[in-house]
């Protein structure tokens, strides 16, 4: 059975995000951590849950980015995963689903993969539409938000539970080779294993470049990204952490509220 | 003339609410540029569903009746709708930002050539132009973003746009057609009932609620401790607290969990990421505490504590202590 995991980059979620006027895009020397997108890591910890299970199962870890994505790649080999491969963007800014969802079609057509795996959601883009894009530019069936998993025993078709709004469940059987996107909580990821890691820096990665794909141009143009508009007052404290302190008690005392 | 569609949302027998909020975020979008609105709804049955929408709306509503969408089935709904729309060709295609929704848009997308845009908040114009406003990086930037395509599939957040009812108009019409496609490889065998105890949080006056900050499970006393002052109050969490097994499941507040509207609710170390702010925002005053300035729950909050929450809320505490003994 071979599994793809499409994994992702993306800037620590308490890492300040600060606006680049000159670029238009985010200053990306103020982050100060990269990790893999916590969505993906738990789609990856299904794909390694499933091999552990069974025999003959190889994983390999996708992700599409520019340089610095080789580093959750290598991540993904330190949790487990068989192969890595990078398709390479040349490209920090404003990534457009259409666009990752067909770099990762035309790599994946004719090679077979049983399942393909991937998080329900970016953390950076939260665009949440990778997978059934794929899915589609595929011909394959899909689910997203999936919050339980289990193959059938032949490996032909495999049992979801997708999570819905309250924390309902939608069940479905889908025919493999299939698309699936993770929801949280659905294990709990491992971390990196030392020798996987020493592995992961000994091993070739396959790297491609995005332009020697077929390229699809974008269908949209992002045209500035602004602060968000604060819904309410938003009173900032000021002062020591008693003085704020402080004022919180006098607020709430006003409102009634202590 | 541009057509904007809006396809409705329903389950087990119901129109949900947020379809009455795509029409008027269509609504919205219409006095942007004239266009046409019309509604399409699909499923076993829901020719009723239909009348209804085009009763209280007054805009003409196409049911698509297909014997086996008893329940929602993403490769019905992609291949059914984009065989209809290929036909209409519109100019937009709204549907709700929800986990249906955003199971079956993008699909929609590749099927028509269109664009996709998702988790949309705001239209705004620009240009002459429609432009969608969307969250980027859990919320702390918003995208301003413009489709160059001939369609443009979109998802739009629920509980943004208000539908208001007028009575002046007449209903709309009911036009019924039929599916022909045939779900190959999707069996949906329908919805489990997950128990829906929400440890009280719907009731709960003060919610005192807790995220990723926190740092540690054994941070969670302080929290515990917080919310003891407070009369009828109960401690929630962030989805990824509950994931972590911090927190049961039932305490989580969000999309995927309670949605609460207390008459104080106090953010712990919480990013703000939209799927739980969705389920806390209608609370009356809010209260947040994160060390990041940047936090998106700040957007959403009366009065903002930029401080790491485990020092301040013993401080807090304290503060709240010697106060009292001095009354």
């Amino acid at each position: 059975m071979k599994i793809l995991v499409c994994v992702k980059q993306v800037p620590d979620s308490e890492s300040p995000i600060k606006i680049d006027n000159d670029s238009g895009w985010i200053r990306m020397d103020e982050i100060t951590e990269f990790k893999m997108n916590r969505l993906d890591e738990f789609a990856l910890e299904e794909a390694l849950v499933i091999k552990e299970a069974s025999q003959n199962v190889s994983i390999d870890a996708i992700t599409v980015g520019p340089g610095r994505s080789v580093e959750v790649i290598k991540r993904a080999i330190g949790m487990g995963a068989d192969r890595g491969i990078h398709i390479f963007t040349e490209f920090e800014g404003y990534q457009n689903s259409l666009q990752i969802s067909n770099g990762i079609a035309e790599f994946v057509r004719d090679r077979n993969y049983d399942l393909i795996l991937t998080g329900a959601m970016s953390e950076d883009n939260m665009q949440g539409q990778v997978g059934p894009m794929l899915a589609s530019r595929l011909g394959l069936p899909w689910a997203t938000s999936v919050i339980s998993l289990k193959l059938a025993t032949d490996k032909n078709s495999v049992y979801v539970e997708r999570e819905i709004e309250g924390g309902n469940r939608d069940t479905v059987v889908l025919n493999l080779p299939a698309v699936l996107t993770v929801q949280s909580g659905i294990n709990s990821p491992r971390y990196p294993s030392l020798s996987n890691l020493l592995r992961a820096n000994r091993q070739e990665l396959k790297t491609i470049r995005a332009k020697d794909l077929a390229v699809q141009a974008s269908r949209e143009d992002l045209i500035e990204i602004v602060y968000p508009q604060k819904s309410r007052a938003g009173q900032v404290l000021q002062g020591s952490q008693e003085a704020k302190a402080a004022q919180l008690l006098e607020i709430l005392y006003q409102k009634s509220l202590l | 003339m541009q057509r904007i569609v809006i396809i409705a949302e329903h389950i087990a027998g119901h129109i949900r609410s947020v379809t009455y909020e795509l029409i008027a975020f269509g609504k919205k979008l219409q006095q942007l540029k004239s266009q046409s609105l019309e509604v399409i709804i699909l499923g076993h049955e829901v020719t009723g569903l239909a009348r209804k929408i085009a009763d209280i709306s007054g805009l003409d509503v196409t049911a698509i009746e297909h014997p086996e969408a008893t329940t929602y089935n993403g490769e019905l709904y992609g291949k059914a709708l984009s065989v209809h729309l290929h036909d209409l060709q519109p100019a937009y295609v709204c549907v709700a930002h929800t986990s249906q929704g955003l199971d079956f848009a993008p699909s929609l997308a590749v099927e028509l050539n269109a664009a996709c845009i998702t988790g949309i908040e705001d239209v705004v114009e620009r240009d002459g132009g429609a432009c969608f406003a969307r969250p980027l990086f859990g919320g702390k930037i918003t995208a301003r973003v413009r489709p160059n395509s001939q369609t443009s599939i979109l998802t739009i957040q629920a509980g943004i746009f208000n539908f208001r009812k007028d009575d002046a108009h007449t209903a709309g019409t009911v036009a019924i057609k039929s599916a022909p496609y045939k779900p190959r490889r999707t069996r949906s065998l329908g919805i489990k009932q997950i128990e829906t105890d929400t440890a009280g949080l719907t009731e709960a006056s003060v919610i005192v609620a807790v995220g990723q900050g926190i740092g540690n499970q054994d941070n969670l006393d302080i929290i515990y401790q917080l919310a003891a002052l407070f009369p009828k109050s109960a401690v929630a969490g962030s989805r990824i607290v509950c994931d972590l097994n911090w927190l049961e499941y039932r305490c989580q507040v969000g999309v995927t969990g309670a949605t609460v509207s207390p008459r104080l609710y106090i953010a712990c170390g919480i990013s703000g990421a939209t799927q739980h702010v969705m389920g806390m925002r209608a609370s009356e005053f809010v209260v947040a505490i994160n060390r990041d300035p940047t936090a998106a729950i700040f957007q959403v909050a009366d009065v903002c504590v930029v401080e790491d929450l485990t020092t301040f809320v013993p401080t807090f505490i304290k503060t709240y202590r010697k106060v009292k003994e001095n009354i």
